[in-house]
């Protein structure tokens, strides 16, 4: 059973305007999928659709098995986790811990005290727990919405641009931390290193699906960047402007160990020519 | 400090501070539910006395209260001061009439009243105020209208101070009189401003908040059952004040002689 | 006008509670048909917003300044049941976080603040909405002579509610004799004449404040059409010029007990003020105007009533006018 199954999904605003069209994606348990694309692409919308906040959509969504509609969105919903792209709205409580504990307390959860600490730890803030959410850094309070997400033990993550106002380090430790988990995982973002490093497979959205592939295999190919608004990231450019000074690439890299690789070779292939 | 701006001109709306400064006082901890009942029975009691030596314990009491909830005289005294302007009128019209005897004992009254509601609210964390309230079965509309909205103006009172420092730095300068309309405009297009930024917030918070399954209430919080020490402080101060009203009602004879 | 404990007499503010605690039952009872769960966050965050703009002080010259109270901006944009739930939300946590307003008080200032204010601006604005230009079923404040409508009834809803506060002064001070309250001599100009001028701040906010919104965002405005009742009651009731005429009428059914109160121990009370004058411990400053006392409380209804019954009559009489001449034409 697909932990999401998505058929000819479409959305419009009150307006008229469409924000997605003849989306048909399916993410399998435990499979981490992200959803890249350029800005007003409809990837938040897509998120927020799928947890049951947009409606009426075309189209089918099923969530483990499920169809989702007016009635089930309720229930349905208990299953994910959504993370918002601005924490503070959905941070409500007055001190971590107890705004770790909302979610489980307003669901019925067991074991409260032990999911808040679990919560906390994998987030790393167990040392902000009586602090009050307000006054902590934004990278802080992403990680206080996660750990309040987390300590629902939803199955599925939707991640709505988790790294976008993060200072680098707070971006590598969320990296870090979201690579460490097993959920399955469906991330909206415009940050394509992120996006190769955490995720299996993406999806190129601007209105309607555009490509998908692996995030390599997006950036090789500059057409559907281009017209997908995209920017291509540092790494794969580097690369690109050595093979366009010469020196053959694979192909193109977006995380730090892919470059690694192709510069080894690259390095070896050099060393040969010369000294052949 | 927490302020209440109305009354205070140009300061700086500091909500979040209320909180963190009774959070070390016993008062505290107590639950918020024998606040809420003691201090409303205290408050009753203190608006009944009319009689000067009545009067003066009510206010007695209070200040006694005040002093023992480690609250700091500074924050107490601010917020007091705005209630002042009331206070001052009423005593001074009930004094020019009616003679000093009835204005001071207006102002002693009036004082303590607000002396014991200042402690209420600086030694309650908001939250559990709330909470305490929905316990005391006010209807979940009301409180969960309360912990929102309360949510609310600290978000906005942020917006609105970033607002007003921008302004500022466009040097804008609040107008002498209503005369002043451009003063008036730009008044009501930053209160605009900030109604409209916050409508947006708004739908997004009630995502928020059925995304962590959130129905309707926020009941089955802090259920922490009331202990001894809540009872103790309920019954101190439900026998001060049937005492107060007793003896003001003559029901029980003054002890000491005027 | 915030009114801290123990200066109204207790009496008065038992009354105040009581009539409060029946408009507040009833408007929760409406509430349940009116507000969904998801209305939630936007009344919370209107509340916020005119709790926010509350702390907004502007000057009214002279060095002084006022605050907007913001009823009349509320009930205009959300309705008058939401209005009444929303200022009395405001005010709770005015008095149980700030000590700002009493609690025995609390009835008396949510009487005024959340029930008077919102009805009497939601009651003048749509009572008048019709005759300043723009359909029938035009409800925004910003066509035709729209921003004037929304400007008077602001005026009006601070003026009234500040009557309504020095009532209450007046006749804390006539029932207990000058132990509690505030002399209607003193308390009722002060009121009035300092709340005419805040009254002039807040319409020309709450008109700024519309504006914005209109421009901004109108959507801010719409309110949620429902079906109009087949026939009887209902229909008469869905009228809103009908509900309007029964906000202001209800505003001022709320005096009627008041009233009853000061004529049957008002007066007794002032008659033992005077004999007592002489006895008193400490030497009266000024000697007791009672009877200036007595007319100014009795003058300020009879002419509230006054001025309310003729308005409405002749609201009655236009609108009867009007819709001959919009069938003949």
């Amino acid at each position: 059973m697909a932990a999401l199954d998505m058929r000819d999904l479409g959305f419009r605003y009150d307006d008229g305007t469409e924000a997605i069209k003849g989306l048909t994606l399916s993410v399998a348990q435990g499979e981490r999928v992200a959803v890249v694309g350029p800005n007003g692409a409809g990837k938040s919308t897509l998120l927020h659709l799928i947890a049951g906040f947009r409606m009426p959509f075309s189209g089918d969504l099923t969530v483990m098995g499920k169809r989702l509609d007016k009635n089930s969105a309720d229930g349905l919903r208990r299953h994910m986790g959504l993370l918002f792209q601005d924490p503070d709205d959905q941070i409500f409580m007055p001190t971590v811990e107890e705004d770790a504990a909302f979610g489980p307390v307003n669901l019925g959860l067991e074991d409260i005290p032990g999911r808040v600490a679990r919560a906390l730890r994998s987030t790393g803030t167990e040392h902000l727990a009586k602090r009050p959410p307000q006054r902590l850094s934004f990278g802080m309070r992403k990680r206080v919405a996660i750990a309040g997400i987390l300590a629902m033990d939803p199955g599925i993550l939707l991640l709505d641009e988790p790294t976008s106002g993060l200072d680098p380090r707070s971006r590598s430790q969320l990296i870090a931390l979201l690579k460490g988990m097993r959920q399955t995982m469906v991330i909206a973002t415009h940050d394509l290193e992120a996006a190769a490093e955490l995720a299996d497979r993406a999806v190129v959205l601007n209105v309607r699906p555009v490509a998908e592939g692996t995030i390599r295999q997006i950036v090789s190919d500059r057409a559907v960047l281009e017209g997908a608004g995209l920017e291509m990231p540092t790494l794969p450019k580097l690369l690109g402007r050595l093979e366009e000074m010469g020196y053959p690439v694979e192909s193109l890299p977006v995380t730090m160990e892919q470059a690694l690789a192709e510069i080894s070779r690259m390095v070896e292939r050099e060393a040969e020519r010369r000294s052949g | 400090m927490t302020m209440v701006l109305g009354h205070i001109k140009g300061q700086h709306f500091r909500a979040h501070h209320i909180d963190e400064h009774a959070r070390s006082s016993w008062l505290w901890r107590l639950d918020a539910r024998a606040k809420l009942v003691g201090v409303l029975a205290f408050v009753v009691a203190a608006a009944l006395m009319t009689r000067p030596e009545l009067v003066l314990a009510s206010l007695c009491l209070a200040l006694l209260m005040a002093a023992s909830s480690m609250i700091p005289a500074s924050h107490l005294a601010r917020a007091y001061l705005a209630a002042a302007p009331f206070i001052l009128i009423a005593s001074l019209s009930v004094g020019l009439y009616g003679g000093l005897g009835k204005g001071l004992a207006m102002a002693a009254r009036t004082s303590a009243c607000v002396i014991a509601l200042l402690v209420l609210a600086s030694g309650t964390e908001t939250f559990a105020l709330f909470a305490g309230l929905r316990r005391l079965r006010v209807p979940a509309l009301v409180t969960t209208l309360l912990m929102l909205t309360y949510k609310f103006i600290l978000l906005l009172g942020e917006e609105l101070s970033r607002m007003m420092v921008a302004r500022k730095a466009r040097g804008f300068r609040t107008g002498r009189s209503l005369a002043d309309r451009y003063g008036l405009k730009v008044l009501s297009y930053t209160a605009g401003m900030v109604l409209v930024r916050a409508s947006g917030r708004a739908d997004r918070t009630y995502e928020g908040l059925k995304s962590r399954g959130f129905e309707k209430d926020f009941t089955g919080w802090r259920s922490v059952g009331v202990r001894a020490v809540d009872w103790a402080f309920l019954a101190v101060l439900i026998a001060a004040s049937a005492s107060l009203v007793l003896f003001q009602l003559e029901v029980v004879a003054w002890p000491l002689s005027t | 006008m915030h009114v801290p404990d123990g200066l109204m007499d207790p009496l008065v503010a038992a009354l105040g509670w009581v009539e409060f605690a029946v408009v507040a039952a009833v408007a929760l009872w409406l509430s349940r048909s009116r507000i969904a769960e998801k209305d939630l966050p936007r009344i919370a965050v209107l509340s916020a917003g005119i709790f926010v703009a509350q702390m907004l002080n502007f000057p009214i010259g002279g060095g002084t300044t006022g605050h907007l109270i913001g009823a009349a901006l509320f009930a205009i944009m959300a309705g008058p049941v939401t209005a009444i739930i929303g200022m009395t939300v405001i005010l709770l946590i005015q008095a149980l976080i700030f000590g700002d307003g009493g609690l025995t008080a609390f009835g008396l200032n949510a009487l005024n603040m959340a029930v008077i204010a919102p009805l009497t601006g939601w009651g003048v604005y749509t009572l008048l909405r019709p005759f300043a230009g723009g359909d029938e079923t035009e409800t925004s404040p910003f066509t035709g002579f729209g921003p004037v409508i929304a400007g008077i009834a602001a005026w009006t809803s601070v003026f009234v509610a500040a009557s309504a506060c020095a009532v209450e002064l007046s006749l804390s001070y006539a029932v207990s004799s000058g132990t509690y309250g505030i002399a209607s001599t003193i308390a009722i100009p002060a009121m009035l004449g300092y709340h005419a001028l805040i009254g002039v701040g807040e319409a020309a906010i709450t008109v700024g404040v519309a504006a914005y919104l209109w421009k901004v965002s109108p959507g801010a405005f719409a309110r949620p059409v429902t079906e109009k009742p087949a026939a009887g009651l209902a229909r008469v009731m869905y009228s809103r010029t009908v509900q309007a005429a029964i906000a202001v009428l209800v505003v001022f059914a709320l005096a009627l007990p008041l009233y009853f109160v000061y004529s049957s121990e008002g007066e007794d009370g002032l008659e033992r003020t005077m004999s007592d004058a002489g006895a008193d411990d400490g030497e009266p400053l000024l000697s007791a105007p009672l009877d200036y006392g007595e007319d100014y409380i009795a003058a300020l209804l009879a002419g509230m009533f006054g001025f309310v019954a003729t308005s409405l009559a002749a609201l009655g009489v236009l609108s009867v006018l009007r819709s001959r001449a919009s069938r003949a034409g």
